[in-house]
């Protein structure tokens, strides 16, 4: 689905990413693992175009998403789900209207919103929190809200950057598990994260960077270092 | 573009155009100062280029001939100036048809009617109205009808030289054209500069939302279109406000013009319908809002 070659990106003249090759294949869980700094967000922002690669190419079912056009970013995008790292919630729009917000963008209809978002919100478990401003919630709503948000276009593939950020072990194994029912659903999901009992529970394929390179890719991985 | 994005960009348009009340509010005051010099503009325009149509038109060089000259002798003289490339036109008035328009003119004022019957003869002379075929070319003709040759059969030459009257306000019309013309662009000039100052604020406050709908896959037009449709409201807003502002001003105008000028100003030219002036305002507008939004649209929202 998405293979990485000899991929390179440079912020100014520091390297972020150097000589990456991974492939992913679809339906896959793969976890991105390794210290701050070692380019996980710059690696997965390539993939949702939202920074752009100095050499090598990055392939997403065979297309080269340096060839695609202005016009056709939208659609990649909206074939992609991503929890951003920095969450990215609007912060004078209820849960509903982040989500609804999203799907408006996408082109869907008002009813097919008002519709889906409940649905959507009571999947990831803030059925109550529908009409909540993100103010209103704690970081693990907000988190939610975001990866709802990620789920409403129904992306074939779903990119969560520290989706656990700054949340307890309990709260985070809850986000892991909803990822964990994405995945089974059929979507592809690469979660980047720090967080090693995570990693080490999940029992699927681990990649790991140190210093914008791939040092580790194991099919059932640990975390190392 | 679908009518559902349509839909949503027009939405969107209309919720910048009231998060910001006083900026709209000001942005709507310059586009309405600069349309209200432009229609000012053009009323004054309009108004003067009537009046000196009108004025040149009452030019003429009337000749009255002496009472023993015989319609022969006329219509010879007729077809002589005639002749000159100066003249474009001359309308023969015989005494007869003179008299007879007088009375026509005076008919059931006993006392002329009675004056007339106890004269032994037509008092009125025969006439010759002769007009140029500009302005200038009248001193010419007013010589030629000056020579001796003609001082037997005519008693007078009346020529009103209306020329200074026409000068001066032909030059009233070339200053009000460039100093309309010059108001209006500097103002147009500065609606761009607010507008667009509107707009990149607007863009400025919604920097996140629209960081987000890039990356959630909003396509550049969908992210633009609301800002084009805030500058196209400010247009329409100010065309309604200007042409409100107008209609008064017409109504009290018109009549009083119409009545100096004894012309029908709205139907010698459309510059006087209220709906030519208000597509014209909404025309501009429209124009200059576009013109500001997509200069700010490019400078400062990266797509
Ligand atoms: N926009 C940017 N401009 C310049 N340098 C950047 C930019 N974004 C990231 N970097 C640098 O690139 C390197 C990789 O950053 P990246 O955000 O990919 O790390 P990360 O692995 O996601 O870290 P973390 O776990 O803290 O999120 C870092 O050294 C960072 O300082
Ligand atoms: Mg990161």
């Amino acid at each position: 689905m998405i293979r990485f070659e000899n991929v390179t990106k440079l912020y100014k003249d520091k390297k972020a990413l150097e000589d990456i090759n991974l492939e992913i294949n679809h339906g896959e869980f793969v976890s991105l693992v390794g210290q701050s700094g070692a380019g996980k967000s710059t690696l997965l922002k390539l993939i949702f175009a939202e920074e752009k690669l100095d050499s090598g190419r990055i392939l997403i079912d065979e297309v080269d998403i340096a060839s695609l056009s202005e016009t056709e970013i939208p659609y990649l995008r909206r074939k992609i789900g991503v929890v951003f790292q920095d969450i990215k919630l609007l912060p004078k729009k209820t849960a509903f209207e982040n989500v609804g917000f999203a799907m408006e963008v996408a082109g869907y209809a008002r009813e097919k919103i008002e519709r889906d978002v409940p649905r959507i919100l009571e999947i990831v478990g803030l059925k109550d929190k529908i009409m909540n401003f993100p103010a209103e919630m704690s970081g693990g709503e907000k988190q939610r809200v975001a990866i709802a948000r990620a789920l409403a276009h129904k992306p074939v593939l779903l990119i969560a950057d520290e989706p656990t950020g700054n949340l307890d072990e309990i709260n985070s194994y809850e986000i892991l598990d909803l990822l964990h029912k994405i995945n089974n659903l059929g979507t592809t999901v690469i979660l980047a994260t720090h967080a090693r009992d995570l990693v080490n529970k999940i029992q699927k394929r681990v990649v790991t960077m140190e210093t914008g390179r791939v040092a580790y890719d194991q099919a059932k991985g640990h975390y190392k270092l | 573009m679908g009518s559902l994005a349509l839909y949503r960009a027009i939405k969107s348009g209309w919720i910048n155009f009231w998060r910001n009340f006083w900026l709209s509010a000001a942005a709507t005051l310059v586009m309405v100062i600069t349309l209200s010099i432009l229609t000012l503009t053009l009323i004054t325009f309009n108004v003067t280029n009537v009046a000196v149509k009108n004025i040149q038109e009452r030019v003429d060089i009337s000749v009255y001939f002496k009472g023993k000259v015989a319609e022969p002798q006329i219509l010879n003289i007729k077809s002589h100036l005639e002749a000159m490339p100066e003249v474009a036109s001359i309308n023969y008035i015989s005494a007869d048809k003179a008299l007879s328009d007088f009375r026509a003119k005076h008919a059931g004022n006993a006392l002329i009617e009675e004056s007339l019957a106890q004269l032994p003869d037509n008092p009125l002379p025969a006439t010759l109205q002769i007009k140029a075929k500009s302005l200038d070319q009248y001193p010419a003709i007013a010589t030629e009808l000056a020579k001796p040759d003609y001082q037997t059969y005519v008693q007078k030459v009346n020529f009103e030289d209306n020329r200074t009257v026409i000068e001066r306000l032909s030059r009233v019309l070339n200053t009000v054209k460039k100093l309309g013309v010059g108001m209006a662009i500097i103002f147009s000039f500065i609606a761009v500069l607010v507008i667009f100052n509107t707009i990149r604020l607007t863009i400025y406050n919604r920097r996140e939302e629209v960081e987000i709908m890039k990356l959630v896959g909003a396509t550049n037009w969908y992210i633009r279109w609301p800002f084009i449709v805030e500058s196209i409201l400010y247009g329409i807003a100010a065309s309604i406000i200007t042409i409100l502002m107008t209609i008064p001003i017409l109504n009290y105008l018109l009549p009083r013009l119409n009545l100096y000028l004894g012309t029908m100003l709205n139907d010698q030219t459309s510059a006087f319908s209220l709906s030519h002036i208000f597509l014209l305002q909404l025309g501009i507008a429209l124009l200059l809002g576009i013109i500001s939004s997509t200069i700010a649209i490019r400078r400062y929202l990266r797509v």
